[in-house]
């Protein structure tokens, strides 16, 4: 959330958290090549180089798609995401590297173009032992790329969230090219049960968890509410919403995220328009409904960000009644000022 | 048929690098508002995106030209 763009907008944390993963992957490097050396005196340090970066760049892409899921279902691991963009970022130029080298290795020594050979040197698309699967790995580096060189909010913001959300979701496309260029590269070379069980243990981690996340998703909108009078819907306790945060509600499709700030209550659209990021799940920070991934904020009766940012977010009426809250199911207008909701005696 | 499609990409990468200098360096501010003044990093991070999705920043380019 800035009103110039800038490179990078650093912080202590960012600072902190790319130190950490820059470390981490050079001693992951390091003991790689170093260990497969000593334990593997017949590999080549130019194999184990390749080897080390792409399994590095494969663990990555593991945590990276294990953050969202583990977000939904603990809070605890919103600090992993803060950063996310980072993280994807040193995926991808850690499995750039390891195509430049292996295509360096396989293919820069002949007379045909390194590309070309990548391509045409292998078409056995019939079999499983000798599938050409540098061309998987080719494919989903394509993707990683569009992904990182489109991972600055200039680009959310002109390609428009819909479809740069659409762009980055291809990352589970790459994810499945790249478990078969495991499966059908490394596996059949190797003939190693040991990677052959990391490899399921990863899809099936991965897999476990979007699952899991995706039922606590489902329940949270199967969530039954009252109808009422006036168009207006009985939804909760206005007492049961702790004070500066909120409690979500689903409402013909959508979600509502209904915040109490002392003894006012105000709903705003639950996606916040930086990255659809949970707003229900912030807190208000200086009066403003902080989105607990990027920090975006806005103000709650307005929904509209403090000048000078411009981001506008869907405002919903409220009235509370006998202490209970109510909620118009119609969304306003993004940006539309709503009189918050008075709870007396709170 | 392989060879074909690799002089496409190449030509396509060729124009979307030229594109792309000229609009990092001119068009990204008239485009949005947000990025004037912005700095050479800045500039160097969006480089990349820029040429490889040309013909979208082209058109959203063009579109801005056409209105002022």
């Amino acid at each position: 959330m800035s009103h110039q763009y800038v490179a990078v907008g650093w912080n202590r944390q960012k600072r902190i958290y790319d130190g950490v993963l820059a470390l981490g992957a050079a001693i992951y490097i390091g003991l790689f090549v170093g260990l497969g050396a000593a334990f593997f005196p017949s590999a080549t340090a130019e194999t184990l180089l390749i080897r080390a970066l792409g399994t590095l760049s494969f663990f990555l892409l593991h945590v990276i798609l294990s953050i969202g899921p583990l977000c939904r279902l603990n809070r605890a691991f919103l600090p992993l995401l803060y950063n996310r963009r980072h993280l994807g970022v040193t995926m991808f130029v850690v499995a750039l590297a390891h195509g430049i080298f292996s295509v360096v290795q396989f293919h820069g020594f002949g007379d045909v173009n390194p590309m070309l050979s990548l391509l045409t040197s292998n078409t056995r698309f019939d079999s499983f032992s000798q599938f050409p699967f540098q061309q998987l790995g080719l494919l989903a580096l394509l993707i990683l790329f569009l992904m990182a060189s489109t991972s600055h909010d200039f680009w959310l913001k002109n390609l428009t969230p819909e479809t740069w959300k659409r762009l980055h979701m291809s990352v589970y496309v790459a994810y499945a090219l790249l478990v078969a260029h495991v499966t059908l590269g490394a596996l059949q070379t190797l003939k190693s049960a040991w990677w052959a069980a990391l490899l399921l243990a990863g899809l099936l981690w991965i897999s476990g968890l979007h699952i899991a996340a995706g039922m606590r998703e489902r329940r949270i909108d199967r969530q039954v509410t009252r109808a009422a009078q006036d168009g207006f819907i009985d939804v909760c306790e206005a007492e049961s919403i702790p004070d500066q945060r909120a409690t979500v509600v689903p409402v013909g499709g959508e979600r509502v995220a209904i915040f109490r700030n002392g003894n006012r209550i105000s709903a705003l659209s639950n996606v916040c328009r930086h990255q659809n990021g949970p707003l229900g799940e912030g807190r208000i920070i200086d009066g403003c409904v902080t989105c607990p991934w990027h920090g975006y904020q806005y103000l709650p009766e307005s929904g509209a960000s403090p000048p000078p940012f411009t981001e506008k977010v869907p405002t919903y009426q409220t009235r509370v009644v006998a202490g209970r809250v109510w909620l118009h199911p119609c969304a306003m207008a993004p940006g539309t000022p709503v009189a918050p909701s008075i709870v007396h005696g709170a | 048929m392989t060879q074909a499609l690799l002089i496409v990409a190449g030509l396509y990468l060729s124009l979307g690098a030229v594109f792309g200098v000229l609009f990092v360096w001119r068009g990204i501010a008239k485009v949005d508002a947000q990025a004037q003044g912005a700095g050479l990093g800045f500039r160097l991070l969006v480089l990349p995106g820029s040429v490889a999705l040309w013909p979208i920043l082209f058109k959203l380019w063009a579109a801005r030209r056409g209105a002022e």
